[in-house]
């Protein structure tokens, strides 16, 4: 679905984001995009919406080019940017200028999707709470049935039900011709929802696995105390939380917090393993 | 799926744009009818309800009030189109949007190069229309238009000193130019909306201004350069040139100027990144 | 459903169909939710719940009927002890004997413990 072959991208030059980077992503699935603070999540993600160009390389998505912004791939897109703006309309007005350019626009799914997520329908947009804003925008994405979903930390803002409902949003919301792409700092609420990890690091894609892989090839556990097999460990209430290399196909739970740091420590000696 | 241009999808982007624009748009219109109206009424108001004398002086404040405040409206409207691009949230919501960058841009000539002008001028047009019927109710001897011809054979038209406004200056000549120049001048604003990510409407007039400044020394000066201390040989001759090949110059240069404007405005729209 | 910290969620996922399965809510022959309707009731990634149905397939707990669904095997019951037991014997045992071994327990000792929670808690 998507392919990215050898992007070159900065804001500045001389200042790359990201170097060389490459990676092809396929439907049915939902990839959590990781990375620390500036790492550039939401860059990646402009990119492959075609908000922003690459610098040089090249950048497939459905077999468009998505830096020519073809209406036809556009229609096939639900970008969910992290800040957003509606205008001061209602919701069934709002719908009935947009929905028109989805042509696949299910219109009974977008209501029980606002339904779900317990939106006021009579109510402004303008005057609606951050939280409630981005649930319109979350659901009318969705409804346009586009096949690849881009999210920006589409769970800040919301309360604590509203990320069970969009979790459950989310997981009927996977279909074997969709690709999910999901941008988060908050591992927490999404770390059962993903089944594809991407972590971004020092201008490349440093992970690129899926859950399976990773617990296949890793172990993360509570250990006493630390050995050599141990890979990253972090110190907790009985013991360490430590990441260790699987040698006895053991089924382990990903800790997505301690993967994260794992890699960002321990690049190194993460890299043989995966490659 | 055509990707350049769809007369469906133009349709559906133009009732979408008029959703988020329409509201700053009706609200610009408002505000131009109000001045308008209170310009008219201010300088009739003696006069048609206090029976004073008609003077033809009174009406005179009509034609600087239609050039600059028409210039303003459009202008306005013109440099807050593509305003909101400047901001991130709102410009991904609309790169976003699956329309053409074409039909994009198309849309937005529309709404300020067509609609602006015209919708101006059918206000200004009505209040004109309605003041002027009334006084003409009241004065009717001023309400003749007549020709005839004099002892000479001459023909001599008597003017009419209560007429509406459009009917007194109408064009007679350049009218392409004329009709051209709101066009042009939206041109400019339309691109300096794009062009700048803040204060468009201060920014753009600022680059005019310098821009043809500049551009005036340079005539200036190399007119000077080229033709001092030289002498024209046939003089007279300005009469060859007929006003037809001037008005065809003039409507040329700014069909070219503002032809100019659009694709760079098209081209900053298709490039534009957030 | 609360997922514990230490145990992969496909395997968590199991032994909530298992559970279900022997306390008799899904009984033999009768249709177990759809991927994504477990998927959405414990969200979860539909891939995770596709793990889990595949995983319980190869044990004969549930099976595929093409284009319908997937259908409690008849001999579920079975299955799901014997995948129990093997999960017992490999995973949890050798805990048990290392304590036992650890702390010198005789299997004596053991064995009267054993009757005794078997009696209290089985057959009252």
């Amino acid at each position: 679905m998507i392919k990215i072959n050898n992007l070159n991208f900065g804001y500045r030059k001389n200042q790359l984001l990201f170097k060389n980077m490459s990676m092809q992503l396929s439907t049915g699935h939902i990839y959590g995009l990781l990375g620390k603070n500036g790492a550039g999540k939401s860059t990646l993600l402009k990119n492959i919406a075609g908000l922003v160009y690459a610098d040089s390389g090249s950048m497939d998505v459905m077999g468009y080019d998505p830096s020519k912004r073809q209406p036809a791939l556009l229609a096939e897109i639900c970008f969910i940017p992290e800040e957003f703006y509606l205008p001061s309309v209602k919701i069934d007005a709002f719908v009935k200028a947009n929905a028109g350019f989805y042509p696949n626009f299910d219109h009974p799914y977008f209501t029980a999707l606002l339904a779900e997520f317990d939106i006021p329908v009579a109510q402004k947009l303008i005057d609606m709470s951050y939280g409630q804003k981005k649930k319109v925008i979350i659901a009318f994405g969705l409804a346009t049935q586009a096949k690849l979903v881009i999210m920006d930390e589409p769970t800040n803002g919301l309360d604590i039900p509203s990320k069970a409902q969009f979790r459950k949003i989310m997981a009927s919301a996977l279909t074997d011709d969709r690709c999910i792409i999901i941008s988060t700092h908050q591992v927490r609420d999404l770390d059962n929802l993903i089944d594809t990890v991407i972590m971004l690091d020092e201008n490349k894609v440093a992970l690129k696995a899926s859950v399976e892989e990773i617990t296949n090839k890793l172990c993360f556990k509570r250990v006493k105390e630390i050995d050599d097999k141990v890979i990253y460990a972090e110190p907790s209430l009985a013991g360490y939380n430590a990441v260790l290399q699987n040698f006895h196909d053991e089924d382990s739970k990903l800790d997505l917090e301690l993967l994260f740091n794992a890699v960002l420590a321990e690049k190194n000696k993460l890299k043989p393993i995966f490659n | 799926m055509n990707n350049t241009f769809s007369i469906q999808r133009f349709g559906l982007l133009l009732k979408r744009q008029w959703l988020e624009f329409g509201k700053i748009y009706l609200i610009t219109l408002a505000v131009a009818l109000g001045v308008i109206i209170t310009f008219y009424s201010f300088a009739t108001w003696n006069t048609i309800f206090e029976q004073r004398l008609f003077s033809e002086r009174l009406l005179n404040f009509r034609e600087p009030l239609f050039l600059i405040f028409g210039f303003l409206f459009i202008t306005v409207i013109a440099s807050s189109y593509f305003a909101h691009l400047g901001q991130k949230s709102k410009a991904i919501i609309d790169l976003m949007i699956p329309a053409s960058t074409f039909e994009k841009f198309l849309t937005g000539v529309l709404f300020t190069a067509v609609l602006s002008t015209v919708s101006f001028l059918v206000i200004f047009y009505l209040t004109d229309l309605a003041f002027v019927s009334k006084l003409r109710s009241i004065f009717h001897n001023v309400d003749t238009a007549t020709s005839f011809r004099d002892s000479y054979g001459k023909v001599v038209e008597t003017r009419d000193n209560l007429a509406f406004f459009f009917t007194r200056n109408y064009p007679k000549e350049f009218t392409s130019v004329f009709l051209l120049t709101p066009v042009f001048v939206t041109s400019i604003f339309l691109l300096g909306s794009i062009y700048f990510n803040k204060f468009h409407y201060i920014k753009t007039a600022i680059s005019v201004m310098i821009f043809s400044g500049i551009w005036t020394y340079i005539i200036v000066k190399t007119g000077q350069t080229m033709f001092d201390n030289k002498i024209p040989i046939n003089t007279g001759n300005g009469e060859n040139i007929s006003k037809g090949l001037i008005e065809l110059g003039m409507f040329s240069l700014l069909l070219l100027l503002t032809a100019i404007f659009w694709v760079i405005t098209y081209v900053r729209l298709k490039e534009k990144q957030v | 459903m609360e997922f514990r910290d230490n145990k992969a969620i496909y395997l968590q996922i199991a032994e909530y169909v298992c559970e279900h399965i022997l306390l008799g809510k899904w009984k033999g022959d009768e249709k177990v939710p759809s991927v994504r309707e477990m998927a959405v009731e414990l969200e979860v990634n539909p891939n995770t719940v596709m793990r889990t149905y595949e995983l319980l397939q190869t044990k004969n707990i549930i099976n595929n009927k093409r284009g319908i669904g997937f259908f409690v095997d008849d001999d579920a019951i079975a299955n799901v002890k014997s995948y129990r037991k093997a999960q017992f014997m490999d995973d949890e045992l050798p805990v048990v004997f290392r304590n036992m071994y650890l702390l010198n327990i005789g299997f004596d000792e053991l064995q009267d413990r054993y009757n005794t929670f078997v009696k209290e808690n089985f057959n009252s």
